[in-house]
């Protein structure tokens, strides 16, 4: 990841940071999302949000993924969802549950592996990574780029496309608007409040910085840690 | 009937006989709801000789494990649960059509995997298990699972299941022509050493600790070969009004669910109840409380300590009473008035050895603090009356609880004697006298005590007698815990009896009118009157509609009682998130609150017609002899208070300890009973006229055929 030092009259972004994210092949249709610059290097803005999670707070109910498949597909699905919460239910606490949401990262490879631009950062939506099912071609690279276990890109089996947590920006059956500022699915359906959301992008270098401490004194209460 | 959305559109029939699959269309099951109703019509339909069937372990009987529209979605504490129907094992005085459920995965899979039902008739000629991805349907061999616990077996399969890697954490399934994928695991359900060795107490276990088996299903799976059933699933369920039903679902979390985030005050425990482990003695804070799909909150957990996950409610206190005698001193007879730590974790440790083996504990908590007594009193152990080689010294510790165990799931030692079930075992030892006289609590149909005396909870112990089994439905129970542990810890109860009552009442339409607040009145004077006969008859066919075949969770549903809003009115029958919000969101058909009643009442008609084939016959329906020849002394709490009337009409939490039953009482309940529902009062047979005002022409021309139609009189 390379910050680059030039690009300040461009900058609008919170953190003031762009992130290289490869090579100048990339240039095709770049408008609004990304930028050429001097060093021939692709930069785009860092996302203004993200999801957090309380691996310790999750009940492995399920219920913000098929609200998550539910508003921006309008049926119920575990595959279709944007979050993935995995559970082996023979395992011991904290470890029986993963929740998986996409880190909207700075240098984000998918975005970087599109040959197409389909997978975008736009200005127009506080630069949440997001993938246009009409623009991708299905060739599922932005899938294999993504770092992360389990990846965060989905495959669509249905359109044949790539999806990715747009932070319930395209959302067409939810009736409150989503997206950076609006309501984001998962974490207003959490029963027990497991799903936060930040503005502030944590440090990209730790896997675990995602991980967050939701519980308060009152959690305390009904007879479970609020220790990290 | 127009398509409905939120069926997957498929019931999976299986034939063991044959190993062959059928597909049966969910559009001609469509006016059943789902579960129950799924399955009481497919055992109409599918079982070859009803009335010839007297035993679960029959290859005739048919088994079906049903989901509903519900199952799949984020319909709140309604998206997991799962009804399983079969001819039961081990009751009296006959065995009859029965029901039992589980929450967890099972049913959410079942549904993206594109299924409604599965039903199993037949037996396999070797072990054998159902392996189900999408589409694809596979009998599969089962000699390197049988023999295996519950957890491994699951283990097994998911491993299996999940082996095609198609990218980092997502593994592949074929879904018709295309490759679905999921990070998920199969959902397995599956029975233990219990089930493999056809015990009636052998129950069906899914995850670590969902079971489902009060009626002997573990048996039944054992008797057809059938090791397990396994769906894994890529697909989604269709939603007639997604927006709609996200809608509904935020109103729920905003305003009628407990929001530990920002208080921890009592909450009325049905939708609007705390996510807490329902367990009965104190847990170590590292846990996590876990749910059911869809649970608005959840009531099981997972340990640090590295055993004991998902052991919930009655399987976490099926070794309690044993635990404290071995440590305190006393009898191994349940007390909840310590609950303290030092139980937890080898109660704990119990639960798992029984859910491991798939051991139903309800029956078993029952037989302990009998053997106890048999043991002190020099009757059992090596060389005794009673011969075993149980170490009954050690009675309460964890290693004659693997002893114990293993000896019931096996059929060997003490074990032996109640492979037929506990009430048989005890009979064929000539003991029978301490069933009838409340030595051990089995007052109904050779069923254990769910844990609410009939002789304090009224309608627990009716609704029983004109079902076929411990009714375990908590709608109303919720107010025995929440008051009586109340009492226990010193704290002032903080809902008056009176409102209370009214909140209940006005949700029993159509049976109760909104002012007919004695139908909630437990005094003695009310015992037996007809309108607690109707308030029984709301029970039964809610709960066979939104509970048993919709799949609403028990513990959540009704929601009589919020103490989230201001007018303690709950969501039960509103047009905010009510029961039939969801319905219609789900399937876009539109149907009101009492329509689903409607339908529940056809559905329990359908079970009552059955039993009758089977022999039911009004002279069945009575509780043993000591709830009617002794008064109540002891609960598991130091009180059973319930809301009642003084002789001044007065409401109160009154204490129920101290009466009992009387057999002219409860006969009179009975006819009020037969008379709401339109039964001949003599026999409790259906009329023609009755079942044909509800379609079910076919059912009476049936009775009729065996000469069990009631009288028109």
């Amino acid at each position: 990841m390379t910050t680059n030092k030039n690009s300040s009259e461009m900058d609008t972004g919170r953190r003031h940071f762009l992130a290289a994210i490869g090579g100048a092949g990339m240039l095709i249709g770049l408008s609004g999302t990304a930028y050429a610059l001097r060093d021939e290097k692709i930069y785009i803005k860092t996302s203004g949000g993200a999801l957090v999670v309380d691996l310790k707070k999750c009940m492995g109910c399920g219920t913000c993924m098929t609200t998550c498949s539910l508003a921006h597909h309008g049926k119920a699905s575990v595959s279709l969802s944007r979050i993935q919460i995995t559970q082996d239910v023979f395992k011991s606490f904290p470890q029986d549950i993963e929740m998986s949401t996409c880190l909207q990262c700075e240098d984000a490879p998918c975005v970087a592996a599109c040959p197409v631009n389909a997978n975008k950062a736009s200005e127009d939506f506080g630069f949440v990574r997001d993938i246009d099912p009409a623009k991708c071609i299905g060739c599922m690279q932005c899938i294999e780029a993504c770092p992360q276990t389990p990846k965060r890109v989905q495959w669509n089996p249905i359109t044949r496309s790539a999806q990715k947590c747009d932070l319930c920006l395209n959302t067409p059956y939810m009736e409150e608007q989503g997206g950076i500022g609006g309501v984001q699915a998962c974490k207003k359906v959490c029963p027990v409040g497991a799903i936060g959301f930040i503005t502030e992008l944590p440090e990209q270098n730790l896997p675990q910085s995602y991980v967050v401490n939701l519980r308060n004194e009152n959690w305390a209460k009904t007879g479970k840690t609020i220790e990290d | 009937m127009k398509k409905l959305k939120g069926f997957a559109g498929k019931i999976l029939h299986i034939d063991l006989n044959n190993l062959t699959h059928h597909i049966l269309p969910t559009e001609d099951y469509y006016e059943w709801g789902g579960g129950h109703g799924f399955g009481a019509k497919l055992f109409w339909d599918l079982c070859e000789d009803i009335e010839a069937v007297t035993d679960g372990r029959d290859p005739r009987n048919v088994i079906t494990i049903a989901g509903s529209p519900f199952s799949g979605t984020n319909v709140p504490s309604a998206g997991g649960r799962c009804e399983v129907t079969n001819m039961s094992v081990g009751l009296i005085p006959r065995n009859r059509f029965t029901r039992s459920n589980f929450g967890g995965h099972f049913s959410s899979m079942m549904k993206h995997a594109g299924w409604d039902a599965v039903t199993v008739t037949g037996k396999a000629p070797y072990p054998v298990y159902i392996d189900v991805r999408n589409d694809h349907v596979m009998i599969r061999e089962a000699s390197h699972l049988w023999g295996k616990d519950t957890h491994e077996t699951q283990q097994i399969i998911q491993e299996d299941v999940a082996s095609v890697e198609v990218t980092s954490g997502w593994s592949g399934q074929l879904d018709g022509n295309s490759f679905g994928r999921t990070t998920q695991k199969a959902s397995v359900l599956t029975v233990g050493q219990a089930g493999e060795n056809q015990s009636a107490l052998g129950c069906l276990i899914h995850g670590a600790g969902n079971a489902a088996g009060q009626g002997g299903s573990g048996a039944v799976f054992g008797s057809k070969n059938l090791k397990a059933i396994s769906f894994i699933g890529t697909g989604a369920v269709e939603i007639a009004d997604p927006e709609a039903l996200i809608k509904a679902r935020f109103i729920t979390r905003d305003f009628y669910a407990a929001d530990v985030d920002k208080s921890a005050a009592f909450a009325y425990p049905s939708l609007g109840g705390k996510p807490e482990a329902v367990t009965f003695s104190t847990m170590p804070t590292g846990h996590r409380v876990s749910s059911c799909h869809g649970c608005v909150n959840g009531c099981k957990q997972r340990n640090a300590i590295g055993y004991g996950n998902e052991v919930t409610c009655q399987t976490s206190l099926w070794y309690l009473g044993a635990v404290r005698s071995y440590k305190f001193g006393g009898d191994a007879k349940l007390s909840l008035s310590n609950r303290g730590l030092e139980l937890t974790e080898d109660s704990l440790y119990a639960g798992d050895l029984a859910n491991k083996l798939g051991i139903n504990t309800y029956p078993i908590m029952g037989l302990i603090p009998w053997l106890q007594k048999m043991h002190a009193k020099g009757e059992l152990g090596s060389g005794k009356e009673i011969h075993s080689e149980l170490p009954y010294e050690l009675l309460g510790t964890r290693e004659f609880a693997e002893q114990f165990c293993q000896a019931i799931a096996t059929g060997t030692d003490i074990g032996a004697h109640f492979i037929d079930g506990i009430v048989p075992g005890i009979e064929s030892l000539g003991h029978g006298a301490d069933v009838d006289n409340g030595t051990l609590h089995y007052p109904y149909y050779g069923m254990p005590e769910h844990g609410y005396d009939p002789r304090a909870e009224l309608e627990w112990g009716y609704a029983t007698l004109m079902t076929d089994r411990d009714m375990n439905d908590h709608g109303l129970n919720w107010i025995y815990w929440t008051v009586n542990l109340a009492k226990l810890e010193g704290i002032n109860f903080p809902i008056p009896a009176e409102t209370l009552v009214t909140r209940f009442v006005e949700k029993m339409a159509p049976y109760v009118q909104p002012n007919e607040v004695s139908a909630m009145d437990y005094a003695s004077h009310n015992m037996y009157s007809e309108v607690l006969a109707r308030q029984v008859q709301w029970i039964n066919h809610y709960g066979r509609f939104w509970k048993n075949s919709a799949l609403m969770c028990d513990f959540r549903w009704p929601d009589c009682v919020n103490t989230h809003r201001e007018d303690l009115r709950g969501a039960t029958g509103n047009d905010e998130v009510g029961e039939q919000v969801w319905w219609n969101a789900v399937t876009g058909e539109g149907i009101s609150y009492v329509d689903g009643i409607e339908r529940g009442r056809r559905i329990f008609n359908l079970d009552n017609a059955i039993w009758v084939l089977q022999g039911r016959h009004r002279d069945d329906a009575k509780f043993a002899d000591y709830i009617y020849d002794q008064k109540m002394t002891h609960n598991k709490l130091p009180t059973y208070l319930w809301p009642a009337t003084n002789e001044a009409g007065e409401w109160d939490y009154r204490e129920m300890l101290g009466r009992q039953h009387s057999r002219e009482g409860v006969e009179e309940w009975k006819s009020h009973y037969y008379r709401a529902e339109g039964w001949d009062i003599a026999t409790g047979w259906p009329t023609r006229s009755l079942l044909e005002g509800m379609g079910m022409k076919d059912v009476a021309d049936r009775l009729e055929q065996v000469g069990k139609l009631g009288s028109e009189t």
